[in-house]
């Protein structure tokens, strides 16, 4: 017992100079955490090279430490990754959701859908009918409701706000933001910040450079665009007039304090 | 009035119900799903089976080589131990080897009754594959499997080298198996593309071998090799601690840890080789789509690789406290010494390979050059040095310098579920922004993988200076072998849930979209649960296999074998 509270009080010695020279240059306080937890488990591992040794068990007892000990190993693979931070998948169900809208109402599933929808609509019109009917003959005048389940006609607009929305809406979707810095977020240095594209590229050639990665390298980027970084598929992920939204949408930035890389035409 | 609000209800009702009908044969006639499973949902459903079935295929062809080995071995030292380790896995294995079928056979059938639509166009893509060389390969299997479990007793003595060369056929066939499946599996994650082609163009015109040979195909079956090894080697190793806790006699128990150092020793020859392995299938998975590459490592599958640091980090401090455990059972251990070459070199290692990965990233063969003569000095240049130092500190040394590798492994950029709105406060500030770099992840598993090397180096000179004093090793060790078994199946779980994520939203990747509602990724937590629970049920079932198949052999053992095995081997 002696060995155990020793190796741990050095575990926590240990932790804390850690925590405290990391806490002195500001590193966030879960990496302190993270520090003492790798210096407890170090005083466990210490613990356990000079402990003395377990008695040899069979039979029942054998058993049953076998059977805790799984119950231990359970409890802590599930509480253990349930300590971490989760990632909330509704945010990227409404993105999916966004992205396969289209081939969702194409397909079967979004035609049985659609279909089913109808049938209620239809049911609701039938019932609304019926209301009014006896609204009628009650001397009571009943408003149709509109059918449920089908969405008002949506306003086609070609206005350049809605292709704007599409264009920041496709940034998203895309996860563009996932290697490119924009207003100051994102980005993880594997792409040029884009800042100021609008300001260097026209429309036509932002579109042709997302459609064919390669038409264009960004200064400095040689070994990205070599290496073929820049993915090679939003073309068949996007449709012209989404891509072209997005375009036009990176094109309205030309913020000429950033050092957007020159890009160079390649082919 | 009310006669014809009446007729219009059932006009309605009756259009509702020919809509919804109709609706329906469609639905069936394209193959929509119309079956939910309960609780689990369709993916999750799926998920389930072809985990438990991924298990059991891996401990099946993994074993195999395993069991060659050791039969070899046996036959090379002629010690018949290595040849009863090698027939009771191989016992094992025959009763797995059914498990594998049946989750194979019910995998399919999930995967039909889920994706009805998907599977068939997917089935068709791979006709050849599914249909003729798969259910031939599996067939040939079987026959060679069961050959080489029965014709054990038969081809012994001058037939013994027929025997491994059956074992050794029945190995290619499993490879190849491996290799086939892989195939299909690796195409879904990276279907063949062309510059200038649309992707369902391209896989439209594109032969089998297109398909098959894929970008992530070759490194993805080299990974699953040296898992297959490992895993093989793992369970085994806890086949043997069960068999230790249950054994009468200081003669079976001798054995049983005999058998558990053996397991383990082979099992590790494929843990070091899994690192590496496993960055060139990231690496090709990187460069075949780059968008893999932060969704894996800072997006929504960050934490799921933080969980994949923590249990390797534990599986290599397992892996070495067993090496400590065994060499405490060596009487002599105290004299073993070693250069100081190799303390200075575990120590220097991890800083080292942060300065050469950062100045020269890898495929650069300049890393190499640094690299290669620092880890090789100890053992090279070691004859050299006349100081040297204790086994036993070394060996304390080594668990220091893996805390410190495991601590670089484990530092994200910041504790955050997704990188993109990671918020400055939650940041590595600047300056301490290289520990979450890969430079720094890849020199942390090198030198986990170095320190793993110097101990077994070390347990082998302890081997030939002391005396092995076996089953007389510290009961605590049959836990080790229990967790390195659970922790190498739930790591597997894991790493397989992230393949299969990486798709993302689609089943085959940017070719066929998943238009299902279960089409995203799932928190780590309800993941981890599932992975526990598959875990939890494989090794149950290996646990009774094990039991029914070795048990007999241990009382037919007992009562035939009058000479014991000698407990204190040199």
């Amino acid at each position: 017992m002696w060995n155990l509270f020793k190796k741990l009080a050095v575990g926590l010695v240990v932790g804390g100079v850690l925590a405290g020279i990391a806490h002195s240059q500001e590193v966030p306080f879960s990496f302190q955490l993270l520090f003492i937890a790798i210096a407890l488990v170090g005083a466990m591992t210490f613990t356990l090279l000079d402990a003395p040794a377990m008695n040899t068990m069979s039979g029942g007892k054998a058993a049953f430490a076998v059977a805790v000990f799984w119950l231990f190993l359970i409890m802590v693979c599930v509480a253990g990754a349930s300590l971490l931070p989760q990632f909330d998948p509704e945010d990227e169900k409404a993105k999916i959701g966004k992205l396969l809208d289209k081939e969702r109402k194409q397909s079967a599933q979004g035609k049985t859908e659609e279909l089913i929808a109808r049938a209620k609509a239809l049911d609701e019109q039938v019932k609304a009918l019926e209301n009014r009917l006896k609204g009628i003959g009650g001397g009571q005048a009943v408003t149709p409701s509109p059918p449920a389940g089908e969405k008002p006609a949506a306003t086609v607009s070609t206005g350049s706000g809605d292709m704007m929305k599409v264009g920041e809406e496709q940034w998203q979707l895309q996860e563009c933001y996932n290697c490119h810095k924009l207003r100051g977020e994102g980005g993880k240095k594997r792409g040029p910040e884009l800042d100021n594209i609008g300001s260097l590229l026209t429309v036509e050639e932002i579109q042709q450079k997302i459609a064919d990665p390669k038409s264009f390298m960004a200064e400095g980027y040689e070994k990205e665009w070599t290496k073929g970084i820049m993915p090679n598929k939003f073309k068949d992920l996007m449709d012209p007039k989404e891509m072209q939204a997005l375009a036009a949408w990176l094109g309205t930035f030309k913020n000429a304090a950033v050092n957007t890389p020159k890009p160079i035409k390649k082919n | 009035m009310k006669k014809l609000s009446s007729s219009l209800l059932a006009l309605a009702v009756l259009i509702s119900l020919c809509v919804v009908g109709v609706s329906s044969g469609y639905a069936q006639e394209v193959g929509a799903s119309s079956v939910e499973f309960p609780y689990t949902g369709n993916r999750t459903a799926v998920w389930i089976v072809a985990q438990l079935h991924i298990l059991f295929a891996a401990f099946i062809l993994g074993a195999p080589i395993f069991v060659v080995i050791s039969e070899w071995l046996g036959y090379r030292k002629q010690e018949p131990r290595y040849d009863r380790l090698a027939k009771e896995i191989t016992k094992v294995t025959v009763i797995l080897f059914s498990m594998t079928a049946v989750t194979g056979g019910l995998f399919i059938f999930v995967l039909l009754a889920a994706y009805p639509q998907f599977t068939t166009s997917f089935i068709n893509q791979f006709y050849v594959v599914f249909a003729i060389l798969y259910p031939a390969l599996f067939i040939a299997e079987t026959i060679l499997m069961y050959a080489y479990l029965y014709t054990w007793d038969i081809w012994k003595g001058e037939k013994k080298g027929r025997h491994i060369a059956l074992g050794v056929l029945l190995n290619l066939v499993c490879l190849l198996i491996l290799f086939v499946i892989n195939g299909p599996t690796s195409f879904m994650n990276t279907p063949p593309k062309a510059e200038g082609v649309s992707p369902q163009d391209f896989i439209a015109a594109a032969t089998l071998w297109d398909k098959i040979a894929n970008q992530s195909w070759f490194p993805l079956s080299l990974h699953r090799i040296d898992g297959n090894v490992a895993f093989g080697g793992f369970i085994a190793g806890m086949i043997a601690a069960y068999m230790y806790m249950g054994s009468k006699t200081q003669e079976e128990r001798a054995y049983y840890d005999w058998m558990g150092f053996a397991a383990i020793w082979i099992a590790v020859g494929g843990s070091l080789l899994q690192p590496f392995t496993g960055l060139l299938l990231a690496y090709e998975m990187c460069d075949y789509d780059f968008s893999f590459c932060p969704y894996m490592m800072a997006d929504q599958l960050s934490m799921f690789f933080e969980t994949q640091g923590i249990m390797i980090g534990l599986l290599f401090l397992g892996i070495n406290y067993y090496s400590w455990l065994s060499v405490k059972r060596i009487e002599g251990a105290d004299n073993v010494r070693i250069t100081i070459l190799a303390p200075m070199v575990l120590v220097v290692l991890l800083p080292a390979t942060m300065w050469v990965m950062n100045s020269y990233w890898i495929p650069d063969p300049m890393s190499l050059a640094f690299l290669l003569p620092l880890t090789l000095s100890p053992f090279l240049l070691g004859r050299f040095v006349p100081v040297t130092v204790s086994a036993r500190t070394v060996i304390k040394i080594g668990f220091i310098i893996m805390l410190i590798s495991d601590a670089v492994w484990l530092t994200p950029a910041g504790f955050v579920a997704t990188g993109t709105d990671m918020p400055d406060e939650m940041k590595l500030p600047e300056g301490w922004d290289y520990l979450s770099s890969m430079p720094a992840k890849l020199s942390a598993i090198l030198t986990l993988v170095f320190v793993t090397i110097v101990n077994f180096v070390l347990y082998n000179r302890a081997i030939k200076q002391g005396t092995i004093l076996w089953g007389k090793i510290d009961f605590a060790s049959q836990f080790v072998l229990i967790f390195l078994a659970f922790t190498s199946t739930w790591i597997m779980g894991l790493m397989g849930a992230v393949r299969s994520l990486l798709k993302k939203y689609f089943h085959t990747y940017s070719l066929v979209s998943d238009l299902s509602v279960e089409s995203f990724t799932p928190t780590l937590s309800y993941s981890a649960g599932w992975i526990t629970a598959i875990s939890v049920f494989f090794i149950a079932i290996v646990s009774a296999a094990a039991l029914i198949a070795i048990r007999p052999s241990v009382a037919r053992v007992k009562e035939s074998e009058a000479s014991s095995v000698p407990i204190a081997v040199k």
